[in-house]
């Protein structure tokens, strides 16, 4: 029997593969048939249109923030919409634009015991220039639109400990979003931070592990990380 | 116009625009898709991680397939949806996990404005919610079992503790009877 002869077969076929219980290799061939044939792919869109009302009792739950930033970064959508950065401008004039960035930080708990931050640094005016996410041991931080600034310095951020010294999280982004993991110290250091901090370096960040200029911005943070 | 439809229509423009590379579409997309179908991906994978993944896995998909999506010929939200479970799904296989029937994952990342958001984007109730109301308790219980929790024939039968092929012919019998309803 060829299940093309028998449209009541596809039909079948079509509301359990929507459905979900058509499973392994059948559904495997299922998919390679519903791809070349439009009467299966027409089958499989009525039975997906009608059992969506199977899922009304679903309760959305809002994703956290750095699924975003990482399907941005997926798709390459930050340098797509990025806006080129001014030309460069001397160090002086950048530290008088910059001085004043307002930022928000919050702290979120999903689970307890994860440490998850979000901080949004913006100029004045309320231009964002960078988002910076923490999340399950990752910092993510993806570029808004990075202010004007010498080429041969980059913007570096600091976690500041309570009674310790600036731990570096690492230089800016130019552009774009970074990720990267957090080291034991990182992640201790932000624990106890109760401030964050930016400031201009030289190219690759400090080369000593400290800050090298007084920090342009600090931004306080509203809890502590448990 | 109700507001399903408006909603509707909405995600239809989305997603031609993101046909078109538009990627402040997608955000937008993403803003109204994705508490739904990060709640539809929870459920079926029960590991909040895993459904994180999946959620980006999803949205690369809409993204790079949003220029075959015919509003003619669907609703946007259960095309989007069906790229998610069938996201899931394949998920499934890979992580050899065993979905249980328990409640919903707690949900602690809605918001208030979160609520009532599943009911606006579902069908309205009206031939289709009639003809679900035809299907027995066991049947409709089967459905819901699949669908929404991504569960197999097997693991429904275990969940229920009804023989596989009960299980079976209960879905085979309540897919009919929809399909009847639906097209009569």
């Amino acid at each position: 029997m060829r299940p093309q002869d028998h449209p009541e077969v596809i039909d079948s076929l079509a509301a359990e593969y929507v459905l979900g219980t058509l499973r392994g290799q059948a559904r495997r061939r299922f998919e390679k048939w519903r791809a070349d044939t439009p009467l299966v792919a027409e089958r499989c869109q009525f039975w997906e249109d009608n059992l969506m009302r199977l899922a009304k009792g679903l309760r959305p739950v809002r994703p956290p923030p750095h699924v975003w930033q990482g399907i941005r970064a997926r798709l390459n959508l930050a340098r797509r919409d990025q806006k080129r950065p001014g030309r460069p401008w001397a160090i002086a004039a950048t530290l008088l634009l910059v001085v004043g960035l307002s930022a928000l930080l919050y702290w979120r708990s999903i689970e307890p015991g994860k440490m998850t931050a979000i901080a949004t640094i913006a100029t004045p005016a309320g231009a964002e220039l960078w988002e910076v996410d923490v999340y399950r041991g990752s910092l993510v931080m993806h570029t808004e639109q990075v202010p004007a600034h010498a080429a041969d310095r980059d913007f570096e951020l600091w976690a500041l400990p309570a009674g310790g010294k600036p731990v570096s999280l690492g230089v800016m982004p130019a552009a774009g979003t970074a990720q990267r993991k957090l080291t034991e110290a990182q992640r201790l250091a932000l624990a106890s931070s109760a401030q964050l901090a930016i400031t201009v370096e030289q190219l690759g960040g400090s080369p000593n592990g400290q800050p090298t200029t007084t920090p342009i911005y600090v931004a306080p943070l509203r809890s502590k990380v448990s | 116009m109700d507001t399903e439809t408006q909603l509707d229509e909405q995600l239809q423009s989305l997603l031609h625009r993101c046909a078109a590379a538009d990627a402040a579409a997608l955000e937008r997309l993403y803003e109204l898709a994705s508490p739904l179908l990060f709640a539809a991906l929870t459920r079926i994978l029960r590991r909040r991680s895993l459904a994180e993944e999946a959620l980006q896995d999803v949205f690369v998909s809409i993204w790079q397939r949003a220029g075959q999506f015919q509003a003619s010929r669907g609703r946007a939200m259960a095309w989007m949806l069906s790229i998610a479970r069938y996201r899931a799904i394949d998920l499934l296989r890979h992580e050899r996990s065993a979905p249980l029937l328990v409640p919903d994952l707690p949900d602690r990342g809605a918001s208030d404005d979160d609520k009532d958001e599943s009911s606006s984007w579902m069908p309205t109730a009206g031939l289709l919610e009639r003809c679900l109301g035809l299907l027995n308790d066991q049947q409709r219980n089967c459905l819901e079992l699949a669908y929404v929790g991504g569960n197999s024939h097997e693991d429904i039968s275990r969940l229920t503790g009804n023989p596989l092929g009960t299980v079976k012919s209960w879905i085979r019998r309540g897919l009919q009877s929809l399909r009847k309803c639906l097209e009569a």
